[in-house]
């Protein structure tokens, strides 16, 4: 390999280290927006719409109490207030579904809503006789109760992913900055070996090559450098030991 | 010595080790794994370093013993450093010691791992872990002249340095056709392996890669509890069978293989190693029948497996032995210390050494006895020079004196006495697993990073069989 060419490798193989561990570095780096910009869609709505479901549940069986109490007319205001902002939160979960097994979370929420919503309809013109405390604890609260825990169940199962992500960022911001680590050891490590080699290969000969000039000049002595690689420095002693051949001549 | 002599034929060796690198990274690239990245960059840096030497060196037709000796040591520490890389770059449960723990175990072929969970790692790091024991059983070495048109006397020199001296004392082949023989043992067992666990129903990437740990004596598992996890009679008998091939020397096989069986039995190195495994799995089974397991078949079953595991430096394991009576623990100790043959990729003291320590104490009872006889210590119809014994019982003193500075170095940093003799001949003998803390089902992980840093250098002593390391250590002193 020519003179030129060994040069360019050294220079070719750091050019190659910094730029492969750049590219990794950016792509990690564009994996981590997405993986945040995911983070932020899928599972924070999710979170969000589950607590909204929550709150919104615990004013129905606030509103049924209300009814049950007595005091109908605040009690349906405050159960159709609830049940809007329910139905809305559910709709956002359900145009949400990321993660396996969340559709049939939020499909369970559906159905046991539905079930509470239907031991209460017949509310509508006013609170019924037979509508008392023990029909609460015997039938309203359990139902109210399984729809805040399915709620509950998908807030949990999106914290869990949340938590998971965030671990995941965590591992890929190390995977952001060791390239970087790596590259600057390698880079080190390759610029004392290049030195190593460029001094042998080139600085020596050449030293050697003046020497037997000098040499040559002084005590007129027959030039002899042995130059072990295939190379312009090799032609550059051939034609030197030719040239000094020429003039003993 | 010629240092740029060394670059050269080190570069050849990460250029091995950058293929191995490649391919894990295939495999991930095809399993869509967020280990594919670390992987390639691994391979990329690898490649840069073992191809610019060969840039500049030009070929050398000779090696000097010097030489050959720091290309051994030198191939050695650097393949443990490139196998830091895919490591550390993919993170996790690799800190920077944990990842040069668990490198350096994979290339010495220890096989004690840092892992709690292994089954959460991506398949090419579980290839790449695998392949590094593939690589360090067979020796870097070998697989440097195997590439290289080096032959004669570089040959010899450097295969002195990788192969234990006594194997060579007993088989005089040409060295190019050692290494040759070598490699078609190698392969075949693997090959052969690979295809038998597969048809006892295991699937091809967990055969591949336990194929690879069992024909270089290493014990890395794709499974957290190893080969428990199949729960697999015929597995388990089929890795016993590999791990016993593969703790005896290559040679032997080969000569075995080519029709000459008979040459397998007349060893008595051979009669020695099987017979102390048999009384070995007996006595265990002996021990833990009624205690740990009613029925004969499973103590006889999980008893031959450990034994023939630790025996041959395997470290596999089908069960947790860390209940198991102390009787059959230092029985397991035992053989934790003796491994197997020479010439073979197993560690430890192995089984020469051994023989030669008995009759060598036989020999010194005749000679009591008969104060002017001429008593010379044979084995197999050679008679065996004043200075190898000398030399394989300074080897054993020395040998059991590391366990015991590493075992003193451990309990210092707090770690049982149990877990700390047994993690440290564990890691001398390049076992794996220990007892205690440090069990067949256990991991290395807990330790203090000062302990996995000495136990590394417990490793790299016991695969360079002590005098190799430590003359590395005082290449400057060699005249």
């Amino acid at each position: 390999m020519k003179l030129r060419m060994k040069i360019l490798s050294g220079f070719l193989i750091l050019v190659i280290m910094l730029a492969v561990a750049g590219i990794f570095s950016i792509y990690e780096l564009m994996s981590i927006s997405s993986s945040v910009q995911s983070l932020l869609d899928d599972n924070y709505k999710s979170i969000d719409a589950a607590k909204k479901m929550i709150e919104a549940i615990e004013r129905q069986d606030s509103g049924l109490l209300l009814s049950i109490s007595g005091e109908y007319r605040e009690g349906e205001q405050m159960t159709g207030k609830a049940d809007r902002a329910f139905l809305s939160a559910l709709d956002t979960a359900k145009n949400n579904c990321t993660i396996p097994n969340e559709r049939d979370i939020v499909e369970d929420i559906d159905r046991k809503y539905g079930a509470y919503k239907a031991i209460w309809k017949d509310f509508s013109s006013g609170t019924p006789a037979n509508y008392d405390m023990d029909w609460y604890f015997g039938h309203g609260h359990p139902a109210f109760l399984a729809v805040k825990a399915a709620a509950g169940e998908l807030m949990a199962l999106n914290d869990a992913t949340m938590y998971q992500t965030a671990s995941d960022l965590k591992n890929r911001m190390h995977r952001i900055i060791m390239p970087g680590i790596v590259a600057i050891v390698s880079a080190l490590v390759f610029a004392f070996l290049f030195n190593y080699f460029i001094h042998r290969y080139f600085v020596n000969p050449i030293i050697s090559i003046t020497t037997e000039v000098q040499k040559i000049l002084k005590t007129g002595k027959p030039f002899s450098v042995e130059i072990e690689t295939n190379d312009e420095l090799k032609d550059l002693a051939s034609a030197i030991q030719d040239l000094s051949f020429q003039v003993r001549k | 010595m010629r240092p740029y002599i060394i670059f050269r034929y080190v570069g050849i060796v990460l250029l091995f080790n950058a293929a191995f690198l490649l391919v894990s990274a295939a495999i991930s690239f095809h399993c869509h794994q967020p280990d594919f990245l670390p992987l390639l960059y691994s391979a990329v840096i690898t490649i840069l370093f073992g191809i610019f030497p060969l840039i500049y060196v030009p070929p050398s037709s000779y090696i000097y013993n010097i030489e050959g000796l720091v290309i051994v040591v030198s191939s050695w520490l650097l393949s443990c450093l490139v196998g830091v890389l895919p490591y550390i770059l993919y993170g996790g449960e690799f800190t920077l010691a944990n990842a040069w723990f668990e490198s350096v175990s994979g290339f010495t072929t220890t096989g004690s791992s840092i892992l709690n969970n292994i089954e959460a790692l991506p398949f090419g790091l579980l290839f790449w872990r695998a392949s590094t024991h593939w690589i360090g059983g067979i020796g870097i070495i070998v697989f440097v002249l195997a590439v290289l048109p080096a032959i004669g006397q570089a040959s010899m020199l450097l295969s002195r340095s990788e192969i234990s001296p006594l194997a060579m004392k007993n088989f005089q082949y040409r060295t190019q056709k050692t290494l040759k023989i070598l490699l078609i043992v190698y392969l075949s067992l693997t090959f052969l392996e690979t295809i038998l666990l597969v048809a006892c129903g295991m699937g091809l990437f967990d055969a591949v890669t336990h194929s690879f740990a069992t024909i270089a004596t290493g014990g890395f598992s794709t499974r957290n509890t190893s080969i428990a996890y199949f729960d697999n009679p015929a597995i388990e008998l089929v890795i016993i069978v590999f791990m016993i091939l593969s703790g005896i020397h290559f040679g032997l096989l080969y000569s075995a293989a080519s029709g000459k069986i008979r040459y397998l039995w007349k060893s008595s190195i051979v009669r020695f190693y099987i017979g102390a495994m048999v009384v070995g799995t007996a006595l265990v089974a002996i021990c833990i029948h009624g205690n740990i397991y009613e029925k004969w078949s499973y103590a006889i079953r999980y008893a031959a497996f450990q034994i023939v595991s630790l025996g041959t430096s395997t470290g596999f394991s089908t069960t947790d032995t860390a209940r198991w009576p102390a009787f059959a623990v230092l029985i397991m100790i035992y053989f934790t210390l003796q491994c197997a043959c020479s010439g073979s990729t197993s560690g430890g003291i192995k089984v020469e050494r051994i023989l030669i320590f008995w009759k060598s104490i036989q020999t010194r009872i005749k000679k009591l006895k008969h104060p002017k006889a001429v008593v010379t210590l044979k084995m197999d119809n050679a008679f065996f020079p004043e200075d190898v014994v000398t030399t394989s019982l300074l080897f054993i003193i020395l040998y059991l004196g590391v366990v015991f500075l590493s075992t003193l170095l451990l309990t210092g940093m707090g770690v049982d006495i149990l877990s700390a003799f047994s993690g440290s001949a564990a890691c001398m003998g390049n076992v794996g697993p220990g007892f205690g803390t440090l069990s067949s089902l256990a991991n290395y992980g807990q330790l203090p990073v000062a302990g996995k840093v000495v136990l590394t250098v417990v490793m790299l002593l016991g695969r360079l069989e002590i005098f190799g390391l430590i003359l590395f250590l005082s290449v400057r002193s060699w005249k």
